[in-house]
């Protein structure tokens, strides 16, 4: 698919590649990893040095003497936390702007992202023997192809449209007719060009059709069940925020039955009180 | 965009995921955080201007007595009773209440794994239905991801859709 990668390089305002989280994950999966080469690897970030500092000397961790060293940072936090906080970083960055072709404010599609990983991190943990980090980054940047395609969506917004309401067709089908390419393969892409792993690649390309992610369906199933209980919850946004496939694959992936997924949404409701303080992404009033 | 000039002066007030809000006559508006697939409740009473708005997440309480203990919105079953309470404890009579309806939405679903908004619907009306009250106006279904505002001064329920810039009257007593 030439013309799609040629697309990708044709984008304008392409975010930066994300240095720091593919980097760290290779290295968390190392036994024994040296906490030096990770100091060495965020500080590549300013970004990422400022929220594991910030966290580091939060109330929250309760540090007796607040510390500017990133190293003593580090080892306070543990390389778990690091990661995360990395993760977080980096992905408010590439997914915080407003994407005027989707229907995105500022910070919208942050906020989706954020409520679909947290949820599917918190199945991940109710199944057991996932790596929920895993999960957690995978799910987060299940939408980074809409950040590509945007610009073309707003091209065809009134096509996009008939083809949602009066075709019943899904926003990714209708991508996929109108412009060739659907944000989740566009974000599959994107990704493998950054170089994160596979698993990852596959999870966000087949989001929406996890049966096709094999060999890594069940991460793919946990983006879809994740990405679903976002919108539930009320945190998806844009135009026809609901134009998305009913996938029951995605839950016999899983093994989960469909009353489990109400139970999931209380789960992700209790921990998105804790999230929404903490990464600021709550309360801006709704009456523009 | 006149609807939002008169809305300035008024105290805004967030109604959060399975929370509600009653209040007294006063200058205030209440919104919902976006719907989802959970559905948004506004009660007024256009003699007193007492008013209510509710956002509820599923349907039923059973399937968690504790969680319902601790957030009653959070179910329709639990979350109507305490809003009715609430409206009673304001002196607020039933008869006079206004009701509308806004969420429930649904994806494109075959399957009917997911039907979460549909059955909140039903839900809600069966409930509304079992305390004598009706749906005065409602935007419910679809595709769109849906925040209600109730504005306690005129009583006017207003929708923001989710993508659309401006603001949608759903009824105006």
């Amino acid at each position: 698919m030439q013309a799609i990668d040629d697309y990708i390089n044709s984008v304008k305002m392409l975010p930066p590649a994300p240095r720091v989280v593919p980097e760290l994950m290779k290295l968390l999966k190392q036994p024994n990893v040296d906490s030096s080469r990770i100091v060495k690897l965020i500080s590549l970030e300013p970004s990422i040095t400022a929220n594991v500092l910030r966290m580091t000397n939060s109330a929250y961790f309760a540090a007796a003497t607040p510390t500017t060293d990133l190293q003593e940072a580090v080892t306070r936090l543990g390389f778990q936390q690091v990661y995360q906080l990395a993760t977080a970083a980096t992905g408010a960055r590439l997914l915080s702007n407003a994407q005027k072709g989707y229907g995105f404010n500022q910070g919208e599609l942050w906020k989706h992202s954020v409520a679909a990983a947290v949820a599917a991190q918190l199945v991940a943990k109710k199944l057991g023997g996932e790596d929920e980090n895993l999960v957690f980054t995978a799910t987060l940047l299940h939408d980074i192809g809409k950040v590509i395609l945007s610009q073309a969506v707003d091209g065809v917004y009134s096509k996009l449209i008939e083809e949602t309401e009066i075709h019943q067709q899904s926003l990714a089908e209708a991508e996929k007719k109108l412009l060739g390419v659907d944000h989740a393969e566009a974000g599959g892409r994107l990704l493998s060009r950054w170089k994160f792993p596979a698993n990852i690649v596959s999870a966000v390309w087949f989001h929406h059709s996890p049966k096709a992610a094999e060999p890594y369906q069940r991460l793919a199933a946990y983006a879809y069940l994740g990405n679903m209980i976002a919108h539930f919850m009320g945190y998806g946004y844009g135009h026809l925020a609901f134009a998305l496939r009913g996938r029951g694959e995605a839950l016999s992936i899983l093994g989960l039955v469909p009353e489990s997924v109400p139970q999931f949404m209380m789960d992700t409701f209790e921990q998105m009180h804790v999230i929404e303080t903490f990464f600021a992404l709550g309360g801006q009033a709704e009456t523009a | 965009m006149v609807a939002q000039e008169r809305t300035e002066a008024a105290e805004q007030c967030l109604v959060g995921i399975a929370d509600l809000v009653v209040r007294p006559a006063g200058s205030v508006l209440l919104y919902t955080h976006p719907l989802g697939s959970g559905m948004g409740v506004a009660i007024y009473d256009p003699v007193s201007k007492a008013g209510g708005l509710w956002h509820a997440m599923l349907p039923d309480s059973s399937i968690d007595a504790r969680r319902a203990q601790a957030h009653p919105a959070m179910f329709l079953n639990t979350g109507l009773a305490e809003l009715l309470k609430r409206a009673d404890d304001l002196d607020v009579k039933k008869e006079n209440l206004l009701v509308y309806a806004a969420g429930g939405g649904r994806i494109m679903d075959a399957t009917g794994y997911f039907n979460i908004g549909a059955h909140n619907h039903e839900v809600l009306v069966e409930l509304l239905a079992r305390q004598g009250l009706k749906v005065w106006a409602a935007d419910v279904g679809g595709l769109a991801n849906r925040t209600m505002q109730l504005d306690l001064r005129t009583g006017e329920v207003r929708l923001k859709i989710s993508g659309q810039p401006k603001t949608r009257i759903l009824c105006k007593p």
